[in-house]
């Protein structure tokens, strides 16, 4: 009696065939060097990064030649002085600035409770609940939300309708530096929330029983138990939503409609409207600097939290 | 006078009738029990019984389904953990990796409000006590598993709480270390006379410690009673199987004359254990510790018992101070008897295959019908 043919399946012999391709093309002495080729692409990506940074650094020296619109092909300082000197450009740094602190503190505040709940509750439903939630905001894009808040909160939007209806007249809630710090918020929330869970998964929760029986209430055990040891997860988060809101460019141009610009918005100005690639470069090399430092100084301050890599000691 | 008092005065711990359900499961079940003020109570029962969850209800962690418990006379149903006087150590210790030895001492006091100038005095005080007074400047990582125990020790103590809930600390110790640190224990509780409820599945541990034992199984109390009477007078099957090494013999009831009964197994009989009075007929077990069976190689070498049978050594395992004998006896049913041997004086081996003799008394069989 002939075998059954299911005893060795088609997919088996396309995976033999494939093997023997990949051992013809990719000897088995190679084997050592796969972990090393895998990295590769990272590798190339990181380089040209580092490679556009080099062509930025070159540019921010040249200045636009006002007749022929061109960078100048001799070095100067003239755009780190103008960065430094002109009042627009102090006004968007600390606007972005400020504004990124200021979102970093809300953001933390407001996601703490959400993952909180999110990773202690005992309800299977509610875990997944806030889940998706959670995840929704993902699916939907930065550009499109910055929209839906226009459509809610425009001057003819739902929030000015309602009021309408009560009798106030409608009120300017779009284009003003809160409105764009709110869009932020709502924006980084989820990263947020996503960087602080593992943390708090991480304390066990007898922890907090042992503060409960050794007379601690509830406020005293997340002023002293799980604050500190969730401290790892607030620097994670706190980075990247610090590093994300500072560096942004969605919500600024669309809530803030060009009257709250950021760093990236004036960037982005000065490579495409005023064609000044020279002060664009300049522009983003000190951004790339702030942003550096602003993580570097949390690092010195409070340790890489959640980013720290490494084998744990 | 001091007899009136004692009886006035209520149990530092009382529990009535207490139930948990946790989603379908029956964790406790009608748990009731009483335990004087200084009393040292072990809860001992196999994974799963329940101990934790009962030891928790009394910490104030999850309140009954139903039932009450009462700490010194007062129902505690609604007050939460952290305004019940209760120093609990945990399975896991949960000792606070972000401070120091001393800080997770000190701990409990802060949070109590203590006088902050009689506070690292009295810190010390307690470490001294668990023998950490140099180390209280360590980080918890920083501290051996043991020395960990001793902070946990010290941190559930020093506000001097009513109560003190041991919830299997020394499991992951190794023997040697657990056994020192469950005498420790002893001292440390005698010498601040705190009520304390240990929770084990060691029995040995249970019998070195304890005032008192309470045995659990599937959630329910099997049995509470001084170490010595858990031992001699189990109340059950599972308690005589839980603590020591017991022999089952399985038959039926022939005769019953008075506190003695007779198996339909010739030669065999036992005495009647919590009560069992059976028909005749009526299946029934009789327990028989391994270190009540005497062996010799012959019949006259058992000195004075008054049943004896003749069995074959299936094993024999060499433990130090004793010997661990496994012994078929075509009488007594498919299971072979251990038999305890501690002769130190002779050492005469029986190998395995020779032939036996084993003895006992009839008052050491306790007949059950469960
Ligand atoms: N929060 C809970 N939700 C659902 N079931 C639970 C919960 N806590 C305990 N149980 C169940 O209740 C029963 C008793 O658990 P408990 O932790 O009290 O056992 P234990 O005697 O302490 O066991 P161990 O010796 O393994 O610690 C177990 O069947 C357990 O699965
Ligand atoms: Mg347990």
């Amino acid at each position: 009696m002939r075998p059954s043919r299911t005893s060795y399946p088609l997919s088996w012999r396309l995976m033999d065939a494939l093997e023997a391709i990949a051992a013809a093309v990719w000897p088995r002495s190679f084997s050592a060097a796969v972990p090393w080729l895998m990295l590769l692409p990272a590798v190339v990506l990181v380089g040209l990064l580092v490679l556009g940074l080099w062509d930025m650094a070159d540019g921010s020296f040249r200045t636009l030649d006002t007749a022929t619109f061109l960078p100048s092909d001799d070095y100067s300082l003239t755009n780190y002085h103008r960065a430094f000197t002109e009042k627009l450009f102090f006004t968007v740094a600390s606007r972005s600035l400020i504004g990124s602190l200021i979102v970093t503190a809300v953001t933390l505040i407001f996601a703490f409770p959400y993952s909180y709940v999110m990773v202690r509750t005992r309800s299977t439903v509610l875990r997944k609940f806030l889940l998706i939630a959670l995840f929704l905001p993902f699916f939907i894009g930065q550009v499109v939300r910055a929209y839906g808040w226009l459509i809610i909160l425009g001057s003819q939007g739902m929030v000015n309708e309602a009021l309408g209806l009560v009798g106030v007249s409608p009120i300017r809630l779009l284009y003003n530096y809160p409105a764009v710090l709110f869009g932020l918020v709502q924006y980084m929330l989820p990263f947020a929330v996503l960087m602080l869970a593992p943390a708090l998964t991480a304390i066990p929760e007898e922890m907090e029983s042992a503060a409960g029986s050794l007379g601690a209430n509830w406020v005293r055990t997340f002023i002293h138990v799980v604050l500190p040891l969730a401290k790892p997860g607030f620097i994670g988060a706190g980075l990247v939503v610090m590093t994300l809101s500072l560096t942004d460019f969605a919500i600024p141009a669309i809530l803030g409609g060009g009257s709250q610009d950021f760093i990236a918005n004036a960037i982005y100005d000065q490579f495409f409207r005023t064609s000044d690639q020279g002060m664009g470069a300049t522009l983003a090399l000190l951004l790339v600097a702030v942003g550096s430092i602003m993580v570097g100084v949390v690092f010195a301050l409070f340790g890489a939290g959640t980013l720290a890599i490494g084998r744990s000691k | 006078m001091t007899e009136t008092m004692a009886a006035d005065a209520p149990f530092a711990v009382s529990v009535r009738g207490v139930n948990m359900v946790f989603d379908g499961v029956h964790a406790v079940r009608d748990a009731t029990f009483d335990l004087e003020k200084g009393r040292f109570l072990t809860i001992l029962g196999p994974s799963g019984s329940g101990k934790t969850t009962l030891l928790r209800m009394i910490a104030g962690f999850g309140r009954p389904t139903s039932g009450e418990v009462f700490i010194n006379g007062l129902a505690v149903g609604s007050v939460p953990p952290h305004k019940r006087s209760i120093g609990m150590v945990f399975q896991k210790l949960a000792l606070f990796p972000h401070m120091t030895a001393a800080e997770n001492v000190a701990f409990p006091l802060k949070m109590r409000r203590f006088d902050a100038r009689s506070i690292p005095d009295r810190v010390q005080r307690y470490l001294d006590l668990v023998k950490l007074g140099k180390l209280g400047d360590r980080r918890i990582h920083e501290l051996s598993g043991g020395q960990q125990q001793r902070v946990a020790i010290a941190r559930a103590l020093v506000f001097e709480p009513d109560l003190l809930l041991l919830d299997e600390p020394l499991a992951a110790l190794d023997r040697k270390l657990r056994e020192e640190m469950q005498l420790e224990f002893r001292r440390i509780q005698r010498e601040l006379d705190v009520t304390t409820i240990n929770v084990t599945h060691d029995q040995r541990e249970a019998l070195v410690v304890s005032d008192e034992i309470i045995v659990m199984d599937h959630g329910r109390i099997q049995q509470k009673a001084r170490p010595e009477a858990t031992y001699r007078q189990p109340k059950n099957a599972f308690v005589a199987n839980f603590i020591g090494v017991t022999n089952f013999i399985e038959g039926a009831v022939a005769s019953i004359d008075g506190e003695k009964i007779v198996f339909d197994r010739p030669g065999f009989a036992g005495r009647v254990g919590n009560g069992f009075r059976p028909a005749a007929g009526a299946a029934a077990r009789g327990a028989l510790r391994a270190e009540q069976i005497r062996i010799g190689s012959g019949r006259e070498a058992l000195g004075d018992v008054d049943t004896i049978f003749d069995g074959t050594v299936t094993d024999a395992i060499f433990e130090g101070e004793r010997v661990v004998y496994e012994v078929s006896v075509k009488d007594l049913g498919e299971t072979p008897l251990r038999v305890f041997d501690h002769d130190p004086v002779t050492h005469n081996q029986h190998d395995i295959g020779s032939s036996v003799a084993l003895g006992w008394n009839v008052k050491d069989v306790l007949v059950f019908g469960d």
